[in-house]
């Protein structure tokens, strides 16, 4: 296999839009996910929700549900304690979180008890017959009431509070001299709402404690199962080595499935208990109302800048809403993750950030939802603060973006906040994407329409990740450096295996993955067979989540496969009877120095490395790496929303969708597109109409998919893509990664299009979802 | 999440046979539309079990009823509490009686009700007005009750 990339380079594999090998298996519904797996005389959990959002638990009465034939056991809270497994650490350390609530419940459907029974229906039956009697308590669901303390949510901590942290991140001082100092001052209350990942495949678990091998066999519905392994040991005492976890084929996971949530701690208590095999896989109500949401970041972002529209200064001050339990996904040291992006794609002299965060009667979670952690909030609030400058300075988008873009030559670039952006050639990227778009005609066009008064409205998003964690001395969870893994075994007739410490959910590792390895070592990626998830034969990785898979395991991927080019130039230069030193790699084979027509392929080195090893030396050819990142990478991009607004209806028409991507170095064309269009739906999906909203009782109003919308083909606008390539200069092949560039950087290019359309009534900031009633009322209070 | 509701009947018997109909848990339970089963505690408690069918939510809730009395004759507060499926509901129903000469009475209703878990996220759609059904209902019923007996 030969193709040529889309920069005309001839390459062996990487840069093929080569089909996906797992897609044969997937579309004929031959994948194998958590609940198709079904073990001999398996058990099944249901778990008890509260109604309450704050209540006391007065007593739970299991006898109801003990006499129901089929239950084999209800678990509480308080069987929990008694077994010391109540409490749960979250990822970053300085926060736990209840397994079965006991003494309180601190959010609406907080898991009580567990029932575990001979079928998942009578499961369900037994969970309706447990009996809680409760004393609700007033519920605190905003932020900032739970700032004023009034009522501490948590008494089970020593600090009698509900704030849980405070982080900062810039230069305080200067940025609020500079902010004084700038001609022109805008502040703006940006709200990234809490919406949640929904998977279409729930989690869950099938834990199978064999009492036999006094082994623990775990499969579930894992983004980590490695870490997922060391946790579920730290936690219940088990050695690493006694537990098995396999992530099977996951459905989606977008985040959801990086934290560790009571239901599966309870299937595991209750195989333990029973030597039994227990399943639990969530319904879709309890995914969107108990497992990790994502957001819920409140932020006052203020911009400075001269009156030719130079920025001066960025300062963000955010109230974070974290639910009950502090649960966010973040590295440890990290509490807001990688926020301090928040300067994005421009040059600031200045700039500040902080985030409080605090504890709600609401769902825990704050995970990061299809972004590296808490970018997305960072990314929307510096694009729409961009904005609502522009319109204040009464200059161009786009121009405003132009005059402040950190520049080609400018990287590596020290960013005001800590980060040193890799590559990127912003300028030209956002040209690009303005000449597919038509920017000037747009713009004509849409003055025409408003001579008539009619609403059109172009939004831009310019925006700067950063994925791919990361540097172990940065970065840890659980203590656990953030590098990644690879192993590649090349069997004696030139095909081979190839594992990461990854987990792909629908990402395409199983071709990328394959495709990198051939790049590397002129081997057929049909014939590479690639596998992850298995604790048991994968080598250890820190998982998919944060764009980390390319930057991170793909790096590891590429590293190993040149260990194994170096031990085959040996071979090679063993059966081409020259010295190694005059051995070369060239056109994807081994050829000697200056001696043209002498070669042996890769193929030819494998079946010679088991069957004729150089003498003296190792035999086989197979190599592990684990790959630990030097720095970051910041795929970045330019993207363009064009919009109709009826005024009558609020109804927004999203007529032109154009995303240019900079992910760097691209493995497989077709598998990026597929990730931009999937991530440019869902933030569709957040810009017009998803929020998880709770009332003033603390009731979740968006528990299923009537109340919680997904969009299908009908409602998703038409994705015209295009790209630029800087490849990343400390990657091994210059991947940058992009599963989440679209997710992150379109929210803000559909707000910026909407606000843009309803400029002429006076509107400058509406918050997501941009609901029809939102935007109706907006437009009939204008009073234009 | 809260909601509110109120009607009105006009019922052709007069005032005292009204209030002592409304008094008693037997006649009250029996102008309850969609119940399975009641079960009489004492003169001002009675327990209730209904079938509901809203959305997603299908199955039957259980109920605690309690009558409490004005003095003067004129309101009787109903309080329900209860439910199943993991919802809760707390539902207050109040009713004023208004001689209209010596053979008939008006009877005014107000509600207000607070629900939790998932019923509450049908909110002000179809909960709102099937518990508005229900409610009206009963009042509807105690009058067709009362006009068969006169």
């Amino acid at each position: 296999m030969t193709a040529t990339t889309g920069n005309g380079e001839a390459r062996h594999a990487i840069g093929v839009a080569m089909k996906r090998k797992e897609d044969p298996r997937f579309i004929r519904g031959r994948g194998r996910y958590l609940d198709d797996i079904k073990l001999p005389g398996m058990l099944y959990l249901a778990l008890v929700h509260s109604p309450y959002p704050h209540a006391r638990i007065r007593s739970i009465d299991k006898s109801a549900a003990l006499a129901l034939p089929g239950v084999a056991a209800v678990i509480t809270g308080e069987d929990l304690d008694a077994a010391k497994l109540e409490w749960l650490p979250t990822f970053h350390g300085y926060d736990k979180q209840m397994v079965l609530a006991f003494g309180k419940v601190l959010y609406q459907y907080q898991e009580v008890a567990g029932v575990v029974a001979t079928s998942r229906e009578i499961a369900a039956d037994g969970a309706e017959l447990v009996e809680v009697e409760y004393e609700p308590l007033d519920p605190v669901v905003d932020p900032f009431q739970a700032k004023e303390d009034k009522v501490i949510l948590r008494d089970d901590r020593t600090q009698k509070t509900n704030h849980i942290y405070h982080w900062e991140v810039g230069d305080r001082a200067k940025t609020a001299s500079a902010l004084d100092a700038s001609d022109v001052r805008i502040k703006e209350r940006i709200v990234s709402p809490r919406c949640h990942p929904a998977p279409l495949e729930p989690c869950g678990i099938l834990a199978d404690m064999n009492r036999a091998t006094g082994r623990l066999t775990i499969y579930m519905t894992s983004q980590a199962p490695h870490v997922h392994r060391t946790a579920f040991s730290l936690v219940t005492g088990i050695p690493e080595d006694k537990i098995h976890v396999i992530s099977p084929d996951v459905g989606g996971g977008f985040g959801n499935k990086v934290p560790v949530y009571p239901g599966y701690v309870v299937a595991t208590v209750a195989s333990v208990l029973t030597g039994i095999p227990v399943k639990w896989v969530e319904s879709r109500t309890e995914n969107l109302t108990t497992t990790g949401f994502a957001r819920d970041y409140h932020m006052d972002v203020e911009l400075g800048a001269t009156n030719d529209g130079r920025v001066t200064a960025l300062r963000v001050a955010t109230v974070a809403d974290h639910g009950a339990f502090d649960a966010a996904a973040d590295p440890r040291k990290y509490p807001a993750g990688l926020f301090g992006i928040v300067t994005g794609s421009y040059d600031f002299p200045a700039a500040f950030a902080e985030v409080d965060a605090y504890f709600t009667n609401k769902a825990p979670g704050g995970i990061a939802y299809r972004c590296s952690f808490r970018v997305t909030e960072a990314s929307y609030a510096i694009e729409r603060a961009m904005d609502v400058l522009a319109r204040r300075l009464g200059l161009d988008a786009v121009e405003l973006r132009r005059r402040n873009f950190v520049k080609k030559e400018q990287f590596p670039y020290a960013s005001p906040l800590g980060f040193t952006y890799d590559s990127g050639d912003y300028h030209a990227t956002m040209q690009k994407a303005l000449d597919i778009v038509g920017y000037d005609e747009l713009r004509r066009e849409q003055a025409e329409k408003r001579g008539r008064g009619e609403l059109m409205g172009i939004g831009i998003s310019s925006f700067t990740e950063v994925v791919g964690a990361g540097p172990g001395k940065q970065f840890d969870i659980l203590g656990i450096k953030m590098f990644d893994s690879a192993e590649v075994r090349i069997h004696p007739t030139g095909s081979g295996i190839v594992r990461a410490g990854t987990r792909h959910q629908g990402q395409g590792h199983e071709t990328t993955w394959a495709q990198i390895v051939a790049e590397e070592l002129g081997l057929d990626p049909q014939e590479l067979l690639v596998e992850e998830g298995d604790t048991d034969t994968a080598p250890y990785g820190l998982g998919t989540y944060a764009s980390r898979s390319t930057p991170v395991a793909g790096a590891a991927l590429a590293m190993a496969s040149r260990r194994i080019r170096e031990k085959a130039r040996k071979i090679a230069a063993h059966l081409l009877e020259a010295p190694v030193d005059d051995v070369e790699w060239k056109d994807y084979k081994f050829g000697v120095k200056g001696i043209a027509g002498k070669s042996v392929t890769m193929k030819e080195v494998a079946f010679a490395a088991y069957t004729n090893p150089p003498p003296e030396s190792e035999p086989g050819l197979e190599a592990t790496y684990y790959y630990d990142p030097p720095n970051m990478t910041f795929p970045n991009g330019t993207y363009v929303a064009v919009v109709d607004v009826d005024r009558e209806t609020g109804a927004v028409n999203v007529r032109r969708f154009v995303a240019v991507d900079d992910c760097g170095t691209i493995v497989n064309p077709m598998i990026v597109e597929g990730q931009i269009h999937g991530g440019l739906t869902e933030g569709f999906a957040i810009a017009f109409m998803q929020e998880i909203k709770y009332d003033e009782s603390g009731n979740n109003l968006n528990t299923n998919f009537t109340e919680y919308l997904i969009p299908t083909a009908l409602e998703t606008p038409y994705w015209e893509t295009g790209k630029t390539t800087t490849p990343s200069p400390h990657h091994p092949i210059g991947a940058k990664g992009v599963g989440e560039s679209p997710n992150v950087g379109s929210p803000q290019a559909f707000v910026n299009a909407v606000i843009d359309a309803l400029a002429p009534l006076g509107v400058t900031h509406l918050d997501m979802p941009l609901t029809r009633e939102k935007i109706w009322r907006a437009v009939s209070t204008s009073g234009a | 999440m809260n909601l509110n509701w109120s009607g009105q009947e006009r019922i052709p018997a007069p005032k005292a046979t009204v209030w002592a109909f409304i008094n008693d848990p037997e006649q009250i339970a029996s102008c309850l539309p969609e119940v399975r089963e009641t079960k009489i505690i004492d003169a001002k408690n009675f327990e209730a079990t209904v079938a509901v069918a809203i959305g997603p939510v299908r199955g039957k809730l259980k109920f605690k009823i309690a009558l409490q009395t004005r003095a003067d004759g004129n309101h009787l507060d109903m309080r329900i509490n209860g439910g199943g499926l993991g919802s809760v509901v707390d539902l207050i129903a109040g009713a004023d009686l208004t001689a209209e000469g010596d053979a008939a009475t008006v009877l005014d209703w107000q509600a207000t009700a607070s629900m939790r878990g998932p019923i509450a996220t049908m909110g002000g759609r179809t909960v709102d007005s099937q518990a508005h059904r229900v409610i009206g209902e009963t009042f509807a019923n105690v009058k067709k009750r009362l006009s068969a007996q006169g």
